[in-house]
């Protein structure tokens, strides 16, 4: 019997207390409220990002509604301390939803109340989310709209109360809301169907309502590039990985193939096309009958590499990258095969800075006859190679690394042969002479067993890289 | 202060543009009214109340003003979530500001905010805990003090000296807008002298009423419309920072900074240039 008057109540905090100082303190902006205009009942779908959205949601509504709506409300949130509960039963009348046992008994609520001819607010994120990013919807919300067919569903998207009261924030300010009434929708079909479909309704006024927002510039994020060098069959992919498997965080490993790692566990990523034009380059180079028709095609692959590079720090945002060799001083290295007869360590220098960009004083110098590919590479302005940040150079007989890749069984590629393998290690020694006066280089004997290896070279990068941090 | 009695010229303004906004309001958008309506309403109004009621009842309607330009400039503005303590000490400054002026203690009002509340308010902000993008957030903030505490508590303290050159001033830059807004498509050798004329004759005409010196009236209806202009230039590349757009100007979305730059930007020069020849400070 005190039903009524609890309800006239109830109407009047909303309507004189709530929704004033909702619009004097934060400021409330409702855009599409003709959306609602002639809609009996609905299902409001919205995202979650503070304790604010359920009292904007309700004052955006025509004043007849605010009563004969009800949000759903997470029971084991609110329900202790006991005075909490109490408020929100009395303010908001919520449909509860146990988050700990099965939703069944929630949407029979909500059909109920729907059944009653009032409206319900649901939040399809189930949980308060980050700021201002639009988290995977439950299944709920498309549960009760494939039963209730005749009901539209109205995406909502709030913006504003993520800053006005953020999830973790002691005490909320004042700053503009605006609410958008997105066209109410007869999404038919299953109920993942609608869900999906209510997603992309809520994603497109997100995506609006993002589109003029003053953003600073993202916080740079630079990834410490380790290049383990060797010649082929060293077993530069073998430790790689058991290194990444010492490190915290995300780890990517450049390779043959592409593959990340979230604290040592590999997962799985969204493939970048690049890497698969890459792939395909590696294939034809290993294919390639002959030294000179390897040249080409190695280079191609390796210069993709490099790209490969930037486009990994650019979407993935590891911490640590991982490279088997680098392109930069595999090209260096490389040229030794190709023109014995002037490789020096002065001129792997000169060569070193030049395909990093470094040095563009070195106009007319003889290197650029004795190697036209240096010439050919800078007018094509490729010569802004990563150069790693740290380089592990695993050292190994050249007689040992040929076994390896007889045993792999794999086709032998047109330098693996012994007098080719140990020129390259020459070379790599001597870049890694030339990289020693500007980066860390570590050098690991190949004989040494693969635990051995991998504690030494993990040890190198864990304090290599915190010097890094440091100096940043 | 100066005024020896209240004129009836700000009941005329405030009726007028009174039964403009009722006019849109009962349209409901129908009859296209310009966005800054209800803040140079919302100016006169606070300017007839100091006249004929009490200047600090006017003074409080000021503070209130700057209370929701300071909120929809934070609103736009891209802060972190550390930056919490911060706007809130920037809030509180306002009431402090306005109370300053209420009880006339110029000495401290002048520094307030570039000295107590650009040494304080970092500390705020510092409190957050996270030094990655401090400097931005305390640039952001320092800016929005200034403008839209300092330079309004600036206008406030014009018309606590004297209501007349307060309305004038807001009459003159209210016209050189709508110059501008008229001949939008015009050369600015054509706006800027019109602007200037109209704002000396309003000057001149009305100088025994302002009790302006007649060549202090010439060179403030010289100066007002191209500091209007220079403040434009400047105001519209933040406000295109800011996301603020001419053709969606909602409320919180620009509708209130965009319809006060003009004034913010001249308020303090008149007062500063009154106080200087005029001698103001020293009465």
């Amino acid at each position: 019997m005190g039903r009524p008057l609890i309800n006239t109540l109830r109407i009047a905090l909303h309507l004189l207390i709530i929704r004033p100082l909702l619009r004097l303190l934060f400021g409330v902006n409702v855009v599409g409220r003709e959306n609602l205009d002639g809609v009996d009942r609905f299902i409001m779908a919205a995202n979650h990002n503070s304790h604010l959205d359920i009292f904007l949601l309700l004052s955006a509504l025509p004043p007849g509604k605010t009563a004969k709506t009800h949000p759903v409300a997470a029971r084991d949130y609110f329900e202790k301390p006991a005075w909490l509960f109490g408020i929100v039963q009395f303010l908001l009348r919520p449909i509860w939803v146990d988050r700990n046992n099965s939703g069944l008994a929630a949407i029979k609520e909500m059909q109920r109340r729907l059944d009653d001819g009032c409206s319900i607010i649901i939040f399809p994120e189930g949980t308060r989310g980050q700021a201002g990013e639009l988290q995977d919807f439950r299944g709920g919300v498309g549960l009760i709209a494939r039963q209730n067919p005749d009901i539209p569903v109205v995406p909502v998207y709030l913006e504003g109360p993520e800053r006005a009261f953020p999830k973790d924030a002691a005490f909320p300010l004042p700053l503009w809301n605006h609410i958008t009434i997105g066209p109410p929708q007869l999404i038919r079909g299953k109920s993942r169907e609608i869900t999906s479909a209510l997603y992309r309704h809520l994603k497109t006024l997100a995506d609006e309502e993002q589109a003029y927002r003053q953003r600073r510039q993202p916080e740079p994020h630079r990834p410490f590039v380790a290049a383990v060098i060797g010649i082929d069959g060293s077993g530069k992919s073998t430790l790689s990985r058991r290194v990444i498997g010492c490190f915290k965080g995300e780890s990517c490993f450049v390779g043959d193939g592409l593959e990340l790692f979230t604290n040592g566990e590999p997962h799985d990523a969204q493939p970048l096309t690049i890497n698969e034009v890459r792939k395909w380059m590696g294939r034809q180079a290993k294919s390639a009958k002959n030294l000179a028709r390897y040249k080409m095609r190695k280079l191609a692959e390796l210069l993709l590499r490099d790209r490969l590079l930037s486009e990994v720090e650019r979407w993935y945002r590891p911490d640590h990258i991982f490279m088997d060799g680098s392109p930069l001083l595999n090209m260096t290295a490389w040229a030794m095969l190709f023109h014995e007869e002037f490789f020096n360590a002065e001129v792997c220098s000169k060569a070193l800075d030049i395909l990093s960009g470094k040095d563009d004083r070195l106009k007319k110098d003889p290197i650029f006859e004795q190697f036209p590919e240096l010439k050919a590479l800078r007018k094509l302005n490729l010569n802004h190679l990563h150069l790693p940040d740290a380089v592990i150079f695993l050292d190994v007989d050249p007689e040992v690394s040929m076994q390896r890749i007889a045993s792999r069984g794999e086709a032998v590629q047109a330098h693996e042969n012994t007098e080719k393998l140990t020129k390259l290690r020459a070379a790599y020694h001597l870049v890694c002479d030339v990289l020693e006066q500007s980066r860390p280089v570590c050098r690991l004997s190949g004989d040494k067993s693969l635990e051995q290896l991998t504690q030494e070279a993990a040890a190198f990068i864990k304090k290599v890289g915190s010097g890094v941090d440091e100096t940043d | 202060m100066l005024d020896a009695e209240p004129s009836i010229y700000s009941l005329i303004v405030l009726v007028l543009l009174s039964v403009a906004q009722a006019v849109s309001l009962v349209s409901k958008g129908r009859l296209a009214t310009p966005a800054s309506l209800p803040v140079l309403w919302g100016l006169f109004l606070a300017l007839a109340v100091s006249e004929w009621i009490s200047f600090i009842a006017a003074l409080w309607i000021l503070a209130i003003i700057s209370f929701c330009a300071l909120r929809e400039y934070l609103s736009l503005v891209d802060i972190r979530l550390e930056d919490r303590w911060g706007i809130l000490f920037s809030y509180f400054s306002i009431p402090f500001m306005f109370y300053l002026i209420q009880i006339d203690w110029y000495g401290f009002f002048i520094v307030a905010i570039p000295v107590y509340a650009f040494l304080l308010m970092p500390v705020c902000v510092a409190l957050g805990g996270r030094s990655r993008g401090i400097v931005f957030s305390v640039g952001a903030l320092d800016f929005g003090l200034f403008f839209y505490v300092s330079c309004m508590g600036h206008l406030c303290y014009l018309a606590f000296f004297s209501e007349r050159i307060a309305m004038l001033m807001i009459a003159t830059v209210a016209a050189a807008d709508l110059i501008h807004r008229a001949l939008r498509n015009r050369p600015r050798a054509l706006r800027v002298p019109l602007q200037v004329v109209v704002a000396c004759v309003l000057f001149t005409g009305l100088a025994e009423w302002s009790a302006i010196p007649l060549n202090h009236s010439f060179a403030l209806g010289i100066i007002i419309p191209l500091l209007v202009c220079l403040g434009r230039f400047t105001l519209k590349q933040i406000e295109d920072d800011l996301g603020i757009r001419a053709d969606r100007l909602q409320p919180g979305r620009g509708r209130t900074i965009d319809a006060l730059k003009s004034y913010l930007f001249i308020a303090p020069i008149v007062f500063h240039y009154l106080r200087w020849f005029l001698k103001w400070g020293a009465l």
